[in-house]
């Protein structure tokens, strides 16, 4: 039997399949962590593949089964409860979906036009008040190839032009989504993103700076100085607020931003509430970094800028949840151990610009034997395709210098560890009990070349199936043109 | 990294996005120079030699065991190669004699292939791309016809680029110029580090040509100019006298570039034309069919014209991995591009294009065509063979066989598999350095990560 029929079979019953021409549909209303799977949901099992579980076991034999849009259990063998659909995947290799912690799919659509450019706010070198939802595009082609490479979610971050380029948003790769709410990673918590060195201080160099490193990082201190004035401003409002609603001397409601003005007029403005402070948006996506709400994301190639950065996180009271692009990780592996901050990193780019000259391919394998984690990212609507190709490329660079890197441990590059860095990691990232069924079904061990994604699921539903026209969804974009193919690849 | 998409919206290898950083670069370039390679170049050349002796009486050295991958034909089980001086004096199969105290190397359970060639790179001259003062990839910037330019005159046997691809497998590369309509001419090194003298094995084995919105961001202008320009080629040809003499109208070129673009259009040597749309790519039938030689770079929309392109046998170098409508000119871009050209009938070449820092990712791209349908000997031809023979080098490169460059390269497993790196490199017979920049950082830094193991 083919996988593929079985597997259609299966998704028929979580959501109806789109075909090529008619506009797909929302496979799957945003899950939660807070209302699990009812029991009542269909559940299928998926019998009989090596499980790559990512929590650091892999079943060469083992068993996963779903139900709704939960991973219910995961072991070598499982008796299925009665009426439980038996999906067949012998021969084949089962991993969490993937994960990718750098992509502008969307905000830097292909083809790359001109009117696609939405991912760098490019008129001031600090702008936290944009979002890079708002520039999203559901409609990018490229959603599709991500896909069709196994990935389920992906960070979408503003690009690197500014030292602070704005808010991320992690989405999933739901097919048919019109809208970014509609593709939105439900809970997850947004991103901030920074950027140090070459790009910013080339960009505003001529336009009022950052012109220089020191101004890159006289920049970052000046914004977060803001940031910290902005957050007492608040603070004190409440503080007043607070006070008066526990002295109990006037009738003035306790809540914050009164909302029944008519009556403050005819009071005394002494003896009134505190008007709130008038609010920014920049600065409080700063003060949300600042309260650790916002998870930082900071494009930073060279060793002693990421120093410089985490001595910056500690002088402002924030961690940074991941270095991208950290080519030099490799030389402060120990250090990004000890801060507990993750590194983002190519298998082999390097060379591209100076910044970028130190790179190796021992990378994050390094950054893994000194105790750190280490992620693979794309930043590359090819690479994202490939991420179990360059973890693989990592991992065994790794081996001959002599490193032990465990299977596991590499897919954890493209797994669990970008869900940590994206802080979605009680949700996806491992194959395990409770996890929302995110699972990619590959034709052989995909950290060989030869290997392809045979079959994609998003919280249980079938969203890519290679043998399957119905299920290689495509955008609209891409309708009208001879492609000669439905689909991704 | 982010940045340079939004600059130019290219989102393709990383080399050649960042063509963006380096307008700057173009003034760094240096003039044209040249003038002694172009008199050469009036007889045309068909099959370039390299400035290599065969030095038949050096001592020879036998590497025995492996399976011999030749490149064209089946695989040698259990082979001997035999190598003198910088040349394969002999490949065969096991029943070989080997002279009593001859230099012997065991192989045993390797498999051995030729060296990788780079079909389109600018290895050596470029280092850091967003830093023109290390970035001499092209002539001068403002005239689109640069066939004077010759990439050999610029390139750097120091750069730190050459053994981190060699020790991957990378023997040999076409170092190809950029930018304008005719971007000049391509030389072929072979990756020898630090040997000044000798990296240029031969000059002018290629024209790089770009078709496209080139000229006035207009296609029928850039087709107009490209035309125009090779009616004088041959025009200058017939009335040099009359140039002389200054008895001539205005040429569509300077002299030079009419003098160095002969061999080309008489169908000696290959133009190198980077296009990707069908109507692009069907140009080039029409100019295969005027008697050039016309290799396509890229070829996107390729698998569209398959048969056209087989029967006016133009070879089409893809990047199999780069499978993204990046412009309108690309839509249809296909992960399986070389298997549908190949059962077509068409010579495929496989590359990274453009790219000077991970030509030797070529590998993975091999592996990737060969997963989506290409024949593995094909796929290894198409990074050797395929390449020599479209350089006219196939006299002295892309194979293993006796009277070749003894380039060649040491595997433990699958060439193509991502857990594969080269146990050995041989370039013009000589085993090289297993050390790059890269290792050197690799080892300056792995004793802090071990020490917290």
């Amino acid at each position: 039997m083919r996988l593929g029929i079985a597997f259609a079979l299966v998704a028929s019953a979580c959501a109806r399949p789109p075909t090529p021409t008619s506009a797909p549909q929302p496979v799957s209303a945003p899950a939660s962590t807070a209302e699990p799977a009812k029991d009542d949901s269909p559940s299928w099992l998926l019998r009989g593949a090596r499980v790559m579980t990512a929590t650091g076991i892999i079943y060469m034999r083992g068993d996963v089964l779903v139900r709704g849009d939960r991973i219910v259990r995961v072991a070598a063998s499982i008796d299925a409860p009665a009426g439980t659909r038996i999906v067949d995947a012998t021969g084949k290799t089962v991993t969490p979906g993937l994960i990718d912690t750098h992509s502008h799919i969307g905000v830097y659509a292909a083809p790359g036009f001109t009117a696609h450019s939405d991912g760098n706010e490019m008129v001031a070198a600090t702008t936290p008040h944009v979002r890079a939802q708002d520039g999203y595009w559901p409609q990018d082609p490229q959603i599709d190839h991500a896909r069709a490479g196994g990935v389920t979610t992906m960070q979408i971050l503003p690009g690197s032009a500014n030292l602070i380029g704005g808010r991320s948003v992690t989405v999933k790769t739901y097919p048919g989504a019109r809208g970014v709410d509609e593709a939105r990673f439900a809970d997850a918590p947004e991103g901030l993103k920074m950027a140090c060195g070459e790009n910013p201080k080339r960009v505003y160099g001529t336009k009022g700076g950052p012109a220089t490193r020191m101004g890159n990082m006289a920049g970052f201190r000046r914004a977060f100085l803001e940031a910290q004035e902005y957050q007492r401003s608040w603070d004190r409002y409440r503080e007043k607020l607070a006070r008066q609603a526990k002295d109990g001397t006037d009738d003035a409601p306790a809540k914050a931003g009164a909302k029944d003005e008519s009556e403050d007029n005819s009071k005394d403005k002494s003896d009134g509430p505190p008007d709130p402070p008038k609010r920014d948006l920049g600065l409080e996506t700063l003060a949300a970094v600042l309260r650790g709400e916002l998870l930082v994301h900071n494009h930073c190639y060279r060793a002693d800028e990421m120093l410089g950065m985490l001595a910056l996180g500690r002088e402002f009271g924030f961690a940074i949840r991941s270095f991208h692009h950290a080519v030099e990780a490799y030389k402060i592996a120990p250090e990004l151990a000890a801060a507990d901050t993750s590194a983002s990193v190519w298998a082999d780019w390097w060379g591209f610009k100076a910044e970028a000259f130190d790179g190796i391919r021992e990378n994050a394998a390094m950054v893994a034997a000194a105790g750190a984690r280490a992620i693979i990212h794309s930043d590359s609507g090819i690479g994202i395709q490939h991420l179990n190709q360059e973890a693989s490329k990592a991992m065994w660079a790794g081996r001959r210098a002599g490193l032990t890197i465990a299977d596991d441990e590499a897919l954890r590059w493209i797994t669990a560890n970008p869900a940590w860095a994206l802080g979605v990691h009680e949700q996806v990232g491992t194959l395990a009990p409770g996890k929302q069924a995110d699972i990619v079904v590959w034709d052989g061990d995909p950290f060989s070349v030869y290997s392809r994604v045979q079959q994609v699921f998003i919280e249980g539903t079938l969203v890519y199936d290679r043998d399957d026209p119905a299920h290689r969804p495509q955008t609209d974009f891409e309708l009208g043109y001879d492609n000669g193919r439905t689909g991704a690849r | 990294m982010t940045l340079r998409m939004t600059l130019r919206m290219t989102l393709r290898s990383s080399a050649t996005a960042l063509a963006l950083f380096t307008s700057a670069a173009i003034a760094h370039a240096a003039p044209a120079p040249a003038t002694t390679q172009i008199a050469a170049r009036s007889k045309p050349p068909r099959s370039r030699a390299p400035r290599l002796a065969f030095d038949a009486d050096a001592a020879p050295v036998f590497l025995v065991g492996a399976e011999i991958r030749t490149g064209d034909g089946p695989p040698i089980a259990g082979g001997v190669i035999e190598l003198r001086g910088t040349r394969i004096a002999a490949v065969s199969g096991p029943g070989r004699t080997i002279p009593e105290g001859a230099r012997t190397i065991d192989v045993t359970g390797k498999i051995i292939t030729p060296g990788l060639v780079a079909i389109d790179t600018s290895l050596g001259l470029v280092e850091i791309d967003a830093e023109g003062s290390t970035k001499d990839d092209s002539g001068a910037e403002g005239d689109p016809i640069r066939a004077v330019y010759d990439a050999s005159m610029a390139i750097n046997a120091d750069s730190a680029l050459l053994q981190v691809n060699a020790i991957e497998g990378i023997t040999s590369a076409a170092v190809t110029p950029r930018g304008g309509l005719v971007s000049g001419q391509v030389a072929w090194i072979d990756l020898v580090h630090g040997d000044h003298r000798n990296i240029v094995a031969a000059n002018g084995v290629a024209m790089r040509v770009q078709l496209g919105q080139t000229v006035d961001g207009s296609r029928a202008a850039t087709w107009l100019r490209l035309n125009e320009l090779f009616d004088d080629v041959e025009f200058y040809r017939t009335r040099k006298a009359a140039f002389d003499r200054n008895q001539s109208r205005d040429l569509a070129a300077h002299r030079l570039d009419l003098e160095a673009l002969q061999p080309y259009v008489a169908g000696a040597a290959p133009l190198l034309i980077a296009a990707h749309r069908v109507s692009d790519l069907r140009l080039l039938v029409e100019l295969a069919r005027r008697g050039m030689r016309v290799v396509a770079l890229g070829g996107t929309q390729a698998w569209r014209i398959a048969d056209e392109l087989a029967q006016a046998k133009i070879t089409v170098v893809v990047q199999p991995t780069q499978n993204l409508p990046v412009t309108m000119d690309e839509m249809g871009a296909r992960i399986d591009n070389a298997a549908l050209l190949a059962a077509a009938g068409v010579e495929v070449g496989i590359a990274v294009l453009g790219d000077a820092h991970n030509p030797r990712n070529v590998t993975q791209e091999a592996g990737v065509a060969v997963s989506y349908g290409l024949d593995p000997a094909l796929a290894l031809a198409a990074i050797t063979r395929v390449p020599a023979r479209i350089y006219g080098m196939d006299a002295h490169y892309g194979t293993l066989s006796a009277g070749k460059v003894a380039n060649l390269v040491v595997w433990d497993g699958d060439p193509f598999e991502l857990s594969q790196r080269p146990s050995a490199v041989w370039i013009r017979g000589r085993a090289i350095p297993m050390r790059s920049r890269q290792t050197e950082l690799r080892d300056r830094y792995m004793p802090r990560v071990r020490a917290d193991d």
